[in-house]
């Protein structure tokens, strides 16, 4: 890391906010937190941070509301931090453009690789890199985006149409979570029916042909009212 | 005069009702009417013609609120009578002979028939009253129990803490860096407990006034048994599970975060409690009415005795140190809650070895 990373952290719980700063600093990044929305704000115009935590319950406006004005102008990757039962919450904050969210309470190893997977996509779509030229690839699963070939172990896997229009979608933001709504509308198009059974038949498809035990998925996996995560991308 | 109107209009009576109400009457007086009018045609006779605006006013002073209506239907029916029905036809003539005597009837009718209908209506409000205060009762007790039963598992892992906590602070110096990594191990797994007992009590507030009122929605089986393991996983790295799905996609209604709180309540229990070496196995079953999840372990088994009570949250007692079993009964308790409210069934049956709870939810 030559220049070192810059977070801003948005939360009004003290001990919350300690325990984040030092874990952040501690991995070498560079931190400023602010207990308040309006305090954030100004941190992130005035700094131009590399990644937002955001927590979404604030003492003086709604985190969504914040989402929302920062994606006016800016595209920085934001991690919301929220609380678990709250499915509803982070959906929504996801499709006003949050690039992901971490559920309290969270170790620090988690809160490290979120930030890690959102900062190497931000890195990526900011250098233009070749992202949708180069396959996917984790733990013997290859992904030609090109070629539109998914081989798994060598050996080749035959998905339909849908199917791969929808791990592809997955593999591309590998490691982030895709919401139902967002994966319908990208494979069926803005007017398909948001009854997600149809996404549901699809993925349990791609499971038995993708993972040795359905049950215990190594590639795809269910955040149970939100959306699917895929297993990172091991290449960077 | 405003109130003796106000007392004959009943308080609870709103705009939007009394509108209502005036409705109701005045199609029932011109139904009433109009009927007279058929049937005067055809037989002449004014008596019966009576009868059927008294059978209107009973209606009326029946279905509105008050007395309002009734008395101001009984004086409408009065005046048609008189005027449309009675010689000299279409003029008043309160001369007539007998003509008090039908006012006061019709009045007396009304009056007699709204005070009973106003009657049965605050009793049924009582009753309904009485039920819901009832209900009321029933739930502050299952919460109060609840409560105690929390808070006395609460204490255990809170005086760890504590004590850890306190000792590292006061005597940190005297300790050397074996004993300090200790004391915090010692928190972090006390309060990864306490995390998990109060992820279970908050799933319990998602179940709404009680019974059969959860938010349900079509879940895939598989992902919610998948997402069970990997959570539960997180928590107990070293735990061992055999987990296998129909081969065909399941879709039933369910809350899943409630029901991935029951398997990892399950299965938590079997690799914490059951003492075996053998994995535990969680595999779904699919039967014709309903979907059955099984968590099998294959361990030292539970008194038979004690698997009986054992979803009732009950103190646990006889020889098993309550360390060793803290928090089971509750977590259990908390699982039947929420199956039941799924409408469906969970259970413990001994094994030859080991024990198999198993939960069904209908299809």
């Amino acid at each position: 890391m030559n220049a070192k990373t810059y977070i801003v952290l948005i939360e009004d719980e003290k001990n919350i906010c300690n325990f984040i700063a030092t874990t952040l600093t501690a991995q070498g990044y560079k931190v400023s937190a602010a207990p308040n929305a309006r305090s954030g704000l100004s941190l992130i115009t005035s700094g131009c941070p590399d990644l937002v935590l955001l927590d979404l319950g604030l003492p003086d406006r709604d985190g969504i509301e914040i989402i929302r004005e920062i994606r006016t102008w800016a595209s920085i990757p934001i991690i919301v931090i929220s609380a678990r039962t709250q499915e509803q919450e982070k959906v929504l904050a996801l499709d006003c453009g949050a690039d992901d969210y971490i559920t309290k309470p969270f170790g620090s190893s988690e809160l490290m690789a979120r930030i890690r997977t959102a900062l190497r996509h931000s890195n990526r779509l900011q250098t233009g890199s070749r992202l949708n030229q180069r396959p996917y690839r984790a733990n013997g699963l290859v992904i030609d985006f090109e070629k539109r070939l998914v081989t798994l172990n060598g050996e080749n896997i035959h998905l339909t149409q849908i199917e791969f229009k929808i791990v592809s979608l997955l593999a591309r933001s590998s490691g982030k979570v895709i919401t139902y709504d967002s994966i319908i509308s990208h494979v069926w198009g803005p007017y398909a029916d948001d009854n997600n059974r149809i996404l549901r038949v699809n993925m349990a498809n791609i499971r038995r042909k993708l993972e040795q035990n359905p049950a215990e998925p190594h590639y795809i996996f269910t955040e149970i009212g939100i959306g699917y995560r895929m297993l990172e991308d091991q290449e960077g | 005069m405003q109130r003796f109107l106000h007392f004959l209009l009943p308080k609870i009576t709103t705009k939007n009702n009394r509108r209502k109400d005036a409705l109701i009457t005045l199609l029932l007086l011109a139904l009433a009417t109009a009927l007279s009018f058929l049937y005067f045609r055809v037989s002449r006779n004014s008596a019966n013609v009576a009868l059927l605006y008294i059978l209107a006013l009973v209606l009326i002073a029946r279905v509105t609120d008050g007395y309002f209506w009734g008395i101001f239907a009984s004086m409408i029916g009065v005046v048609c009578v008189n005027f449309l029905f009675t010689y000299p036809y279409w003029a008043l003539n309160f001369t007539l002979a007998g003509y008090p005597v039908t006012f006061i009837g019709m009045l007396a009718i009304s009056f007699i028939t709204s005070a009973a209908a106003t009657h049965m209506k605050q009793q049924m409000q009582m009753l309904a009253e009485r039920e819901r205060l009832l209900v009321e009762a029933e739930k502050e007790k299952m919460r109060a129990n609840l409560l105690r039963a929390i808070s006395h598992d609460l204490r255990t892992p809170l005086t760890g803490i504590i004590g850890s906590g306190a000792s590292y602070l006061e005597n940190g110096d005297a300790l050397d860096e074996k004993q300090k990594k200790e004391l915090v191990k010692q928190i972090y797994e006390d309060s990864n407990w306490l995390l998990n007992m109060v992820e279970n009590l908050l799933s319990v507030t998602r179940i709404q006034g009680g019974e059969a009122n959860v938010n349900k929605s079509l879940e895939s089986v598989e992902e919610v048994v998948s997402e069970a393991v990997i959570r539960l996983k997180k928590r107990l790295p070293d735990a061992r599970i055999d987990v296998s799905v129909p081969d065909e996609l399941i879709l039933i209604p369910m809350d899943a975060i409630l029901i991935e709180q029951v398997l990892i309540n399950l299965m938590e229990n079997a690799v914490l409690h059951s003492k075996s070496e053998l994995p535990v196995s969680c595999y779904v079953e699919d039967s014709e009415n309903d979907i059955i999840f099984h968590v099998r372990d294959y361990g030292i088994g539970i008194l038979p005795e004690r698997i009986k009570t054992i979803f009732d949250g009950t103190a646990y007692t006889g020889n098993i140190s309550a360390d060793s079993s803290r928090g089971m009964g509750i977590g259990l308790s908390i699982c039947k809650t929420i199956i039941s409210a799924h409408k469906g069934i969970i259970a413990a049956s001994p094994c030859p070895q080991g024990t198999d709870f198993h939960f069904s939810l209908p299809k």
